[in-house]
């Protein structure tokens, strides 16, 4: 689904001492299809920004269109647009709250007017999707259950609503390196079915390098660039500029070049440097 | 959720705030015990004149002071007209049923909302005056007598400031949880009353969850870091009584003794001027 910002612009409690501009004068495109990791240090207006995706902050000025719904008209039909952006919070598993796994998941959707049957198959659905077993933590409360699958447990409850759109800020933040690899290639997996176009906060560039085709970054509420990874980590000088690091891949990639030994591919997963060197070892 | 107006501090470089807490934890009680005093309207003036230079003192504008009251304006109406219905006075004005609205009653309800607004606006000072620590600190000392009777004052005082720490963490924390429900399609604002409670459910409970959660952490952190291994702990503030003090509790006392005065007409010693006297002596 194509999201489309315009000159959004966003004020903290304005007209008061305690003012703060969050994001000044963004305007960026996303299209169907698209992975998009947005990039920046804290306080840069991330969270913020994603937030207004699906109407938690108002839009002030400026205009977002999701879809065919424009946010920044006077009334909005929250439930539709919900529906169709699911938004995953920074350590979702603190929102969990139903005495069964089955019901916590089933939430979403019958909010979003699914029927009985219809929830408890998009809930049986979306368990699967992340790795659960239906039939053994549907009865469970998910109070027993381990803080990974706690995770699994509540990406699933945003998935259950088959959002079209998906916003995940910080997905990986507090996960072990198994972990965080299972969200991710979940996120590739997600994006064969009904959710086509993916947003990812992250402050993990292998993520960004590896799982984006685009990436936007924020500094102090200002939208500094708008490119894909390859362009920022390779041919760019921002993260220089910025407090961004560079992914392992890019680093290993130019400690090589150092050396001698220069690659021609992009290599920005993990497996695509692999390759890169033993094509180089090779040829 | 964002503007919860308990223990808030509002900074300022006064003579109120540099005051000692503990001078003003007592100062705060007397000054209720006087708006309980005061019985005429003269004597309410003066309770009113006390209130409003402790207010100047503090260099609190007096709109926040005002605000305060906001939050008690249906205490204020509810307890008004309740006096003003139901009050037994004997010079009717008009009658409906058991309902009835005398002199009599409107001087009372008057003086109830007027004693009610003095109260809140005394005691907030209180608040805006002195940080939630400095407030916990000067209880604290003022409980100690109380360990001769075995109360654990320390650890009581340490709960309250912890409790007043966390009031900020908590409403940030109910911010975020509600907007996550928000996000799956939960409405907290249309329904009745009961769908409404109802809807607070996937709220409160991750809040309880979270709360015991931390309340474990910081009990572990302090475990950790020997707290209350050594008897006495030292202070890094000392707390002292100053002149300004001094001066406070002066203050108040002449107040007290002018309240009273007032109650009793200057036991007679004003009668001279009958007139004036008859206005403000109801």
């Amino acid at each position: 689904m194509r999201i489309e910002v315009k000159n959004l612009k966003y004020v903290y409690s304005p007209k008061s001492p305690f003012e703060k501009v969050a994001l000044d004068d963004i305007s960026f495109t996303v299209d169907s299809g698209d992975t998009l990791g947005i990039v920046g240090s804290t306080g840069s207006g991330k969270s913020t920004l994603c937030r207004h995706l699906n109407a938690l902050i108002r839009v002030q000025s400026g205009s977002i269109t999701v879809g065919d719904i424009a946010l920044h008209a006077r009334k909005v039909d929250l439930k539709t647009l919900r529906k169709q952006v699911g938004m995953l919070f920074q350590f979702p598993e603190y929102q969990l709250f139903a005495d069964t796994v089955k019901k916590d998941v089933e939430f979403g959707p019958l909010n979003f007017g699914f029927s009985a049957e219809e929830a408890e198959a998009a809930a049986k659905q979306a368990l699967e999707l992340v790795g659960l077993d239906f039939d053994e933590v549907a009865g469970k409360s998910p109070f027993e259950l381990s803080g990974g699958q706690m995770r699994r447990v509540a990406i699933a409850g945003v998935l259950a609503s088959k959002p079209s759109v998906l916003v995940l800020d910080e997905p990986t933040a507090g996960l072990d390196p198994v972990g965080k690899r299972e969200i991710l290639q979940l996120v590739t997996e997600l994006k064969k079915g009904v959710t086509d176009t993916v947003i990812i906060i992250s402050h993990n560039m292998d993520e960004i390098a590896e799982f984006c085709n685009r990436v936007i970054v924020l500094d102090n509420g200002k939208l500094i660039a708008d490119t894909t990874p390859d362009e920022l980590f390779n041919h760019s000088d921002l993260v220089d500029k910025t407090e961004l690091d560079y992914p392992h891949t890019v680093k290993i990639k130019r400690l090589l070049a150092a050396k001698g030994c220069t690659l021609d591919s992009p290599a920005l997963s993990a497996d695509q440097l692999t390759a890169a060197i033993i094509g180089r070892a090779k040829g | 959720m964002k503007d919860i107006s308990l223990g808030q501090f509002y900074p300022a470089d006064s003579f109120t705030h540099k005051m000692d807490p503990r001078a003003k934890l007592v100062l705060v009680v007397a000054f209720i015990v006087m708006a309980f005093l005061a019985k005429n309207f003269l004597s309410y003036f003066a309770v009113m004149i006390c209130v409003v230079s402790a207010i100047l003192v503090s260099r609190i504008p007096i709109t926040k002071v005002l605000k305060s009251i906001k939050a008690i304006i249906f205490i204020l109406v509810f307890t008004g007209i309740l006096n003003l219905l139901f009050y037994n006075g004997d010079t009717v004005l008009w009658e409906c049923w058991r309902v009835k609205i005398t002199v009599e009653g409107i001087i009372f309800s008057i003086k109830m909302v007027l004693r009610l607004v003095l109260l809140v606006m005394g005691t907030t000072l209180l608040t805006y005056t002195t940080t939630p620590t400095a407030i916990t600190d000067g209880m604290e000392s003022l409980m100690k007598p109380l360990k001769y009777i075995k109360v654990p004052v320390h650890d009581i005082a340490v709960i309250m400031s912890i409790a007043l720490r966390f009031i900020p963490i908590i409403s940030e924390e109910v911010d975020k949880i509600m907007m996550a429900q928000k996000a799956r399609g939960a409405a907290f604002d249309n329904g009745g009353l009961l769908k409404r409670a109802k809807a607070l459910l996937p709220v409160l409970i991750p809040l309880f969850v979270s709360a015991f959660r931390r309340a474990e952490e910081l009990a572990s952190a302090l475990d950790a870091r020997c707290y209350n291994a050594t008897p006495n702990r030292t202070r890094y503030k000392v707390m002292k009584f100053s002149w300004r003090d001094l001066i406070g509790v002066i203050g108040v006392a002449v107040f007290i003794v002018l309240v009273v005065a007032l109650n009793n007409n200057f036991w007679g010693a004003y009668e001279a001027v009958p007139a004036v006297w008859w206005l403000f002596s109801v």
